[in-house]
């Protein structure tokens, strides 16, 4: 008999050893969203930094994580990173909100230097922005870390996927453990920050029913602990242990109808619970047929604004989402045929 | 569980309650759903068994492939797999499983429920069929239409059209008749088609020798009893050296030498002196060449095609390595050709192979001008050629059907007292004679102790006398390896008891509680 069962996570590391050719003095991307700060919607400037990335897709990686894609494996200088920031402050000027995303932690200080991130602060205190959003791991909310001389209101936003062990060792591959997770989020409380929870929408292997009981279930967990909670729809991103799934047809992407699901029983929760589905419509992003994409997406992006609610939609295909749904746990895994969503109306719609 | 019927891979087991295999389970009344990530949730087939977790995290194309419970084994994702990776996953089924669990795919389409049941697979469910019928389609034979008239709870409807679905797949194995329900489900199904065309030498090496009617058409060049038959004639002597090769059509009635075509050959030729140094070998699509003394040899009995007398640029080819494996230089002295519509592409591929070829030009091989025709050159090109009696010709002609019968394990009958004359009157001595419905040398019990000695393929049985055939619940254990449809000894306390043919794989035998392990052909 052959031996221990293999996880998938094993191929990923192979794709990380391709050579990425990046210019150094460049940011990722940088755009203006609209946001909600303080009840009040406003203009955020978005800016991702191209850094060393995250430590953890160096080590293993998490099973749906792309970004180590943008990142550089032998790190940015300092240079090129004060480089980088010349190039993105225009888009912050003038704004009250600025999200400064790095592929990995930005309070991680072998990732991003400390000095040079208390100059970004400064300077972004300095153009008047009041809020900045930054991402990290749970290990790297430490006080020390984001003893800023002079920042805007921080606000950390934390990968948590989901609070079950086992879809996060599992299915998600993320050494993250829950109690630490509670603990951190108390300490950047404790320490002037606010905290944003991620949580994932069916993560590889679940299927569209487990998908979305752990979001919801996730959230709940997580609402006393944190400020915000964001339900990311899991999307296919390149060369990712998702990706070979969908390649496989063994996943699929989650249906819009689940984010609007999770978000309906989150409704009550104490916190903002809301979702903004990265490439959402698209096949390798939270999708419904092509009749209704759109339309789901704008009243999505309406309840994130808090400019309207989610009732009211319906499309053809909600009624074959609930027969997916109830039977998405027999099928172990969380596949559905090709085609399904449009009802196998043929052509090359999704 | 019983099994009372195979062909390839796939099993017609008869269970508890009245069920068999391939059986469907409906989701709604049979599947449960697993409490939590952990767990696996319940299927009913008859009684409730546990199924086993999901695989969380697991790479689908690295072994072990199969998820097991107690009685149970999902292979998941079988929808979706490569069909090479499938096919290289079938061979493994049963060394996960074993013989006495249940093997399930869940969300199979039920197009390719024939090849997967084929290939092994014993449950299937209808979760796709919800699906499909939550978007209006309607199942017709395994596949999806569209109609206008609205059909009153759809689900329903396509649930009792798959039960007959799985109905044809039960009836087609216990018939015989998988291969062709599969060829015709991969017709338009390019995936089916990719998994039956990497699964060829699988189904050679493990499957199932059933000897039905092979009705066949192009596709069926690759059927693995045709491959496995064109295969062993690399390993085949002609009856003598120095003969001369006489090329005959085909015909309907098999064995050839029963039609009247070949009645009329026959007669023929034997006012020819030294007849008896003609050997005569028929060309046939899709077999490519058959022996005289091969003829019973399945599945050259056993096989109906349409006639096109047209040779496609497959065929030409296969006819061309089956030529080769002739070794038409160093067995013959020359050829006659006299196959019809055949006879212009034999003529050119043995010249091919640099031997002196008549080609009798006849257009109607078995018409009186014909015949006459056939006469005078047999007669001319036997003139210069050795004598042969008609026992040395039958001796040659038995020890070269038992090497491609035994193969390696031919031995004991090569070196027996060989008499009698083909077809019917040939033997071994006493230790085999002509059996058509073996399909060649049918062991006796003596020629069982002897092939038994000779590593032939021997079940070691419990102690208690045998009478009539051997099952399952019977068998101890097992010296040798087989396929079901194979010639095996049967030993009881290390004496010969028994011979016949298998009925169950080696280790079905061994898992099976109940079932016809050996069709026994003589006992002590």
């Amino acid at each position: 008999m052959p031996e221990a069962f293999v996880p998938l996570t094993d191929f990923v590391n192979e794709s990380k050893s391709i050579p990425r050719d990046h210019p150094l003095d460049k940011p990722v991307a940088k755009w203006v969203e609209e946001e909600v700060l303080d009840g009040e919607v406003v203009e955020a400037g978005v800016v991702i930094l191209r850094t060393r990335g995250c430590y953890w897709s160096i080590k293993e990686g998490c099973s749906m994580c792309g970004y180590f894609n943008d990142t550089v494996p032998g790190g940015v200088s300092d240079d090129m990173l004060r480089e980088q920031w010349r190039k993105v402050r225009p888009i912050l000027k003038g704004k009250k909100y600025a999200k400064i995303y790095t592929s990995g932690s930005f309070i991680d200080p072998t990732e991003v230097p400390f000095d040079f991130a208390d100059e970004v602060m400064s300077d972004m205190s300095d153009m008047g922005i009041e809020k900045v959003l930054i991402e990290s791991l749970p290990e790297f909310v430490n006080p020390k870390n984001f003893a800023y001389t002079n920042s805007p209101k921080l606000e950390i936003a934390i990968g948590l996927e989901s609070s079950s062990p086992v879809v996060l060792d599992k299915s998600v591959n993320k050494r993250l453990r829950w109690p630490h997770f509670v603990k951190v989020c108390k300490l950047a409380r404790d320490n002037g920050a606010e905290v944003k929870a991620y949580i994932l929408l069916k993560p590889p292997y679940l299927s569209e029913k487990e998908g979305i009981e752990d979001a919801v279930q996730s959230a709940i967990d997580a609402a006393p602990h944190v400020d915000k909670i964001s339900i990311n729809p899991v999307n296919v991103q390149k060369n990712t242990v998702v990706e070979k799934l969908w390649f496989r047809n063994e996943w699929t992407a989650p249906w819009l109808w689940s984010v609007v699901e999770v978000l309906q029983k989150c409704e009550d929760l104490p916190v903002r619970v809301y979702s903004d589905p990265t490439g959402g419509g698209t096949r390798r992003g939270a999708h419904n047929c092509h009749d209704c994409n759109k339309k789901v997406l704008e009243a999505l992006k309406n309840h994130r604004l808090g400019l309207g609610d989610l009732k009211g939609l319906h499309c053809n295909c909600k009624s074959r989402w609930n027969v997916l749904v109830n039977q998405s746990k027999l099928r172990r895994n969380g596949s559905e045929p090709h085609g399904y969503r449009s009802g196998f109306t043929g052509g090359r719609h999704f | 569980m019983e099994p009372i019927g195979h062909e390839g891979l796939g099993r017609l087991l008869k269970l508890e309650d009245n069920l068999q295999t391939p059986h469907v389970v409906f989701s709604h009344s049979d599947l449960e759903e697993s409490k939590d990530l952990e767990s696996g949730g319940t299927i009913t087939i008859g009684k409730k068994f546990s199924l086993p977790p999901s695989p969380l995290g697991l790479d689908s194309e690295k072994s072990p492939y199969l998820q097991l419970s107690e009685n149970i084994a999902v292979i998941d994702n079988a929808y979706s797999i490569k069909p090479k990776k499938l096919v290289e996953i079938a061979k493994e089924f049963r060394l996960e499983a074993g013989y006495s669990r249940l093997l399930y795919a869940p969300a199979v389409e039920p197009s390719q429920m024939p090849i997967l049941a084929y290939l092994g697979v014993d449950v299937f469910d209808d979760l796709n069929v919800e699906l499909r019928s939550s978007t209006g389609w309607v199942l017709e034979s395994g596949e999806w239409i569209k109609q206008n008239k609205q059909i009153e709870d759809l689900f329903s409807h396509n649930r009792a059209e798959l039960n007959r679905w799985i109905l044809r797949i039960r009836n087609a194995i216990s018939n015989g008749k998988l291969r062709e329900l599969v060829e015709l489900t991969s017709l338009h199904n390019p995936r089916v088609s990719q998994i039956l065309h990497h699964s060829t030498s699988l189904l050679i090496a493990k499957g199932a020798r059933v000897h039905s009617i092979i009705r066949s058409n192009d596709l069926s060049l690759n059927h693995p009893a045709i491959l496995d038959f064109q295969d062993r004639l690399s390993n085949y002597e002609p009856p003598a050296r120095d003969m001369v090769l006489l090329i005959l059509p085909c015909s309907a009635r098999k064995p050839y030498f029963k039609s009247s075509s070949h009645k009329r050959f026959f007669n023929a030729l034997r006012e020819v002196d030294n007849y008896l140094a003609l050997h005569v070998v028929s060309v046939t699509s899709p077999l490519g060449l058959v022996p005289r003394e091969l003829e019973f040899c399945y599945p050259a009995a056993h096989y109906d095609i349409a006639v096109t007398g047209q040779w496609s640029a497959s065929e030409i080819e296969m006819l061309r390595s089956q030529l080769a494996k002739l070794n038409l230089k160093q067995n013959y002295t020359k050829a006659i050709v006299h196959a019809g519509s055949s006879s212009e592409i034999m003529t050119k591929l043995i010249k091919e192979l640099g031997i002196d070829v008549v080609d009798t030009r006849v257009e109607k091989p078995s018409s009186y001008e014909g015949l006459e025709i056939l006469q005078n050159i047999a007669r001319m090109s036997l003139s210069d050629v050795p004598l042969l009696n008609t026992r040395d010709r039958a001796k040659g002609e038995a020890v070269g059907l038992a090497k491609f019968q035994y193969g390696d394990n031919s031995n004991f009958l090569v070196k027996s007292e060989i008499s009698g004359r083909m077809p019917y009157k040939l033997r071994c001595g006493d230790l085999a004679a002509m059996s058509p419905v073996v399909g060649g040398f049918g062991l006796t019990l003596k020629g069982g102790i002897e092939y038994s000695s000779q590593g032939g393929p021997t079940i070691i049985a419990e102690t208690f006398k045998l009478i009539g055939d051997l099952f399952a619940v019977g068998v101890k254990s097992y010296e040798g390896s087989w396929n079901i449809g194979d010639q095996v000894v049967i030993k009881q306390n290390d004496t010969v008891t028994g011979v016949g043919i298998a009925k169950m794989m080696p280790e079905e035998m061994i898992a099976m509680k109940r079932g016809i392990a050996v069709e026994v052909r003589h006992h002590a």
